[in-house]
């Protein structure tokens, strides 16, 4: 009897495949300690020092919140546009579209504005709806040209980014730049911010926002005979038109829901974080999202969890480099690590191991 | 002494023994049918023999000699050639092209087609298989294209040639040019296997049939002394009713009409050119045809998955060209595609989410989908279809071509559809699987739906159809009445070598 035997079909219970993730972040934690040793560090300090402050620290736990919100959002757009066949990868032009009407809006409300002071509540749902429409929109014209011309929307959407970055630099350099030196617009009023949720952090309303969303995405992928047709869409559009799905509808819907959650993180990060448009202001998140829906393999229910890791990393990078002086660009090392190796760790579900075969062969001899 | 000889053969696959203590004996100038259904084991011994997969234990004899066969280079230097049921020709390369590709005399620098091509020629010649070295494959028929396989063996001098599924692709006419080729190349001292789970053509070509099932060899016996129904039985475990029996039943109303219908496929080409024709209640209509003249886009363009250029289709005196499949099938027009696993399911699917398509949208409470009602919609099916599955929740992906048939089978007929088109219900089957899916459809006649049958098996058409229609190259080249029509006939018309002289339609 073998030690380990090659399964006929991978296990495919939840445990099984929690306990493949946690052997692949393992493993990949395994990896990055060589690196820590490089650098002369001791890798259970270092390891330390990363996960102590996004993670044990009530300031730092409000900042990995902070960074958490964004990437759920878009690795919950991604996980849409996905799973529905779109291969979309233009979050963080989608981001920045949101980010921009936001701001718009936002400003139009100061004293002495178009619209004139606003209380909180009667403004929080306009940007919401502005900017998940401007997203939706943005994103939808890729789906479009996909759906009736056959255009390939992984190349088109990767190139709409560039258009809507800079957009946005010709926003914060002419029409809407804040008098000043450097090219952003002015401070959003107060009355527009996001209330910070828990005391003593920057924690904001966001990460609410981005669990709200992650519900509403899980219940209308799963649960709904709309999310059926997304699905069966993306799994197989010949079968879908068989059975009288719309394919070429269902992927504009879909374009238009992850456009939307793009936009819906760069309003987030404009009245949580930044309060601000500036150029620059995606920082990268719209494909880091994308990472994240991986990481969480495009089901929705573990989106957050995968985007609370991947959001404290990053803010435990900094702390990091501190306190151990070792450079925070190993922490990205660590987090593309862990992503190939959880998606590498199906692998596993497809042995079993025998403890048995440990055992010394006992000769019975009947007879 | 056989030439060639495998002796308790076992090979294991995780979780499986596909092959048991098999034995298999080829002599000199024979042709020895290897039969068995689906996942009977007879590939993977196939494979085993070709150098493909190494086997656990056994051995392999030639004129009585062990050899050992590592890799398909060892097989072909030992003389072993195989034709896949997919061809391994590169289509952008000439016959004589493909035929050195990876031939060690080829290893110097330049290539000498010349040489190698007079000798095609030559050989062509000899065994009458009329190919021109120089030709292109992509711009040769799939029978010929066949037959370059075979050459490319008898330009290795292969002494056993085994051929996978060789009918699968061929029209009757090609079919009989391939079986006369084999027969010469068994006159001259050949041996050949041909691997296949068709009866008829074991009977028809084959001096020998070893039966597998299960991994083992359960019966290996001279073609002279056995039947049909012998083997069916051998091969299935079981007894097998080979011939449906269909019930007279007084035909209804023309439920299902096509007017003159005009269809272009995706490249443009129009493979549908006019085509009128009633279907009955309680009546099938088959659709006889070779592979490729339209018949896919004739059941397209009826489900309006492809846009009809012209004509029209009515169900029950309304007319539908133009409504989407959704509208379809509110109204009762039911499609079996032919393409079970890319256009009939969802592979990654579980079978219940497989058992809703089309009707999801009824399948539900308040706004959400009532998973408990689908659950238990899924279990019907699958009692009363008798798919075998361990449960509603496992993958339709992991479920056998039968099981999965019998699934797309009952979802569509659960439906209760005025008028079913079904497309190829049984290709790939094994012989257990296609007695019960003919019976579903001999029940769903006898219900009274409309059901128009389009299959590249006469045999299947001979036993299902009422009335059956020839198409060749996008035309209704005749209707025929089932019960006067012998296969010869049929197989002529559809080649298009014979035109009929028309037996009238009976419908009139």
């Amino acid at each position: 009897m073998k030690l380990i035997e090659r399964r006929v079909t991978p296990v495919d219970s939840p445990f099984a495949i929690a306990c493949s993730m946690a052997v692949a972040v393992v493993a990949a934690m395994v990896v990055t300690s060589l690196l820590f040793v490089l650098y002369g560090a001791n890798p259970l300090q270092a390891y330390g020092a990363l996960f102590h402050e996004p993670f044990a620290t009530w300031r730092g736990f409000g900042y990995t919140l902070v960074r958490t919100a964004p990437l759920a959002l878009i690795a919950l757009g991604t996980i849409v546009s996905w799973r529905s066949g779109f291969g979309y990868l233009g979050f963080e032009g989608c981001f920045v579209i949101g980010a921009a009407a936001t701001s718009w809006l936002a400003l139009s409300t100061a004293p002495g504005a178009a619209i004139g002071p606003l209380p909180f509540f009667a403004f929080l749902l306009m940007p919401l709806l502005l900017s998940f429409a401007a997203g939706a929109l943005w994103a939808g014209v890729v789906a479009l040209m996909r759906a009736r011309f056959g255009g390939n929307e992984v190349l088109i959407s990767l190139m709409t980014n560039y258009v809507a970055i800079l957009i946005v630099q010709y926003l914060v350099s002419g029409p809407m730049r804040a008098p000043g030196g450097v090219p952003e617009t002015a401070q959003l009023p107060r009355a527009t911010w996001l209330p910070f949720i828990l005391h003593g952090t920057r924690a904001h309303a966001g990460i609410l926002l981005a669990l709200l969303a992650t519900l509403l995405v899980w219940v209308s992928l799963r649960k709904t005979p709309l999310g059926y047709e997304l699905i069966v869409s993306g799994l197989n559009p010949s079968a879908a038109r068989f059975g009288g799905i719309d394919v070429g509808g269902r992927l504009v819907l879909a374009a238009f829901l992850a456009g939307g959650l793009g936009a819906l993180a760069g309003t987030v990060e404009v009245l949580g974080v930044q309060h601000r448009l500036m150029d620059g202001i995606s920082g990268g998140v719209g494909f880091t999202g994308i990472i994240v829906a991986l990481l969480a393999k495009l089901n929705p229910l573990a989106v957050i969890p995968a985007a609370v890791l991947y959001g404290g990393m990053t803010v435990g990078a900094n702390a990091m480099q501190r306190r151990a002086g070792i450079p925070s660009s190993i922490t990205f090392i660590l987090q593309s690590l862990i992503v190939l190796m959880v998606l590498a760790s199906d692998i596993l579900r497809r042995y079993r191991v025998n403890l048995a075969a440990l055992r010394p062969v006992v000769k019975t001899e009947t007879r | 002494m056989p030439a060639f000889a495998m002796r308790k053969i076992v090979k294991r696959f995780p979780g499986i023994v596909a092959n048991r203590d098999v034995d298999l004996t080829i002599e000199a100038g024979e042709i020895h049918a290897l039969l068995g259904e689906n996942g009977a084991g007879k590939s993977t011994l196939m494979q085993i023999l070709y150098g493909f997969h190494s086997m656990d234990s056994g051995s392999i004899l030639i004129d009585g000699e062990p050899v050992r066969i590592t890799s398909t280079k060892d097989a072909i230097a030992l003389g072993i050639g195989m034709v896949h049921q997919e061809f391994m020709l590169v289509r952008r390369f000439s016959v004589v092209e493909n035929t050195v590709l990876g031939l060690k005399e080829n290893a110097g620098p330049m290539l000498d087609l010349h040489q190698a091509s007079r000798r095609l020629r030559r050989l062509s010649d000899q065994h009458h298989l009329a190919i021109d070295p120089h030709a292109q494959v992509q711009h040769l028929p799939i029978g010929v294209q066949q037959r370059v396989e075979i050459l490319k063996l008898l330009y290795r001098d292969a002494r056993l040639l085994i051929l996978d599924e060789p009918t699968a692709v061929l029209t009757v006419h090609e079919k009989d040019q391939l079986f006369s080729v084999l027969r010469a190349l068994r006159d001259q001292g050949r041996s050949i296997v041909i691997v296949t789970h068709k009866l008829q053509e074991v009977m028809e070509l084959a001096d020998r049939v070893t039966v597998m099932r299960d991994g083992r060899v359960v019966g290996a016996v001279s073609t002279r002394e056995t039947s049909e129904q012998e083997l069916a039985r051998l091969m299935v475990g079981r007894d097998v009713n080979l011939r449906a029996h269909r019930v007279p039943i007084e035909r209804g109303r023309a439920v299902l009409r096509i007017d003159g219908l005009h269809a272009r496929d995706e490249v443009g080409q129009e493979k549908v050119r006019g085509i009128s024709l009633d279907v009955h209640a309680g009546e099938i209509v088959g659709i006889a045809g070779v592979d490729g003249n339209g018949q896919s886009q004739l059941a397209e363009a009826i489900m309006h998955l492809l846009a009809a250029n012209q004509g029209r289709v009515f169900l029950n005196d309304q007319e539908v060209t133009r409504l989407t499949v959704a509208q379809h099938r509110a109204l009762g027009l039911s499609y079996i595609p032919a393409d079970r696993r890319h256009v009939g399911s969802i592979p990654e699917m579980s079978i219940a989410d497989n058992a809703i398509l089309g009707s999801h949208r009824e399948r539900t409470r308040g706004l959400f989908l009532d998973k408990r009602r689908i659950r238990e919609h899924a279990e019907r099916l699958i009692a009363r279809f008798g798919v075998r599955a361990a449960s509603t929740g496992a993958m339709a992906g992991k479920l056998s071509g039968g099981n999965l048939q019998k699934l797309i089978l009952g979802r569509e007929m659960m439906q209760d559809a005025a008028a079913i088109v079904v497309e190829q219900p049984t290709r790939g089957l094994d012989v257990g699987a296609v007695e019960s899916v003919w019976l579903e459809l001999l029940r769903e006649r006898e219900r009274g739906t409309a059901i128009l049958l389009i299959s590249a098996e006469l045999e299947e058409l001979m036993n299902l159809a009422d009335r059956i229609a020839v198409m060749f190259e996008g035309r209704i080249v005749g209707i025929l009445n089932a019960a006067s029509v012998t296969v010869e006939k049929l197989g002529l018309m559809i080649s298009g070598i014979a035109l009929p002289n028309a037996t009238p339609d009976q419908s009139a």
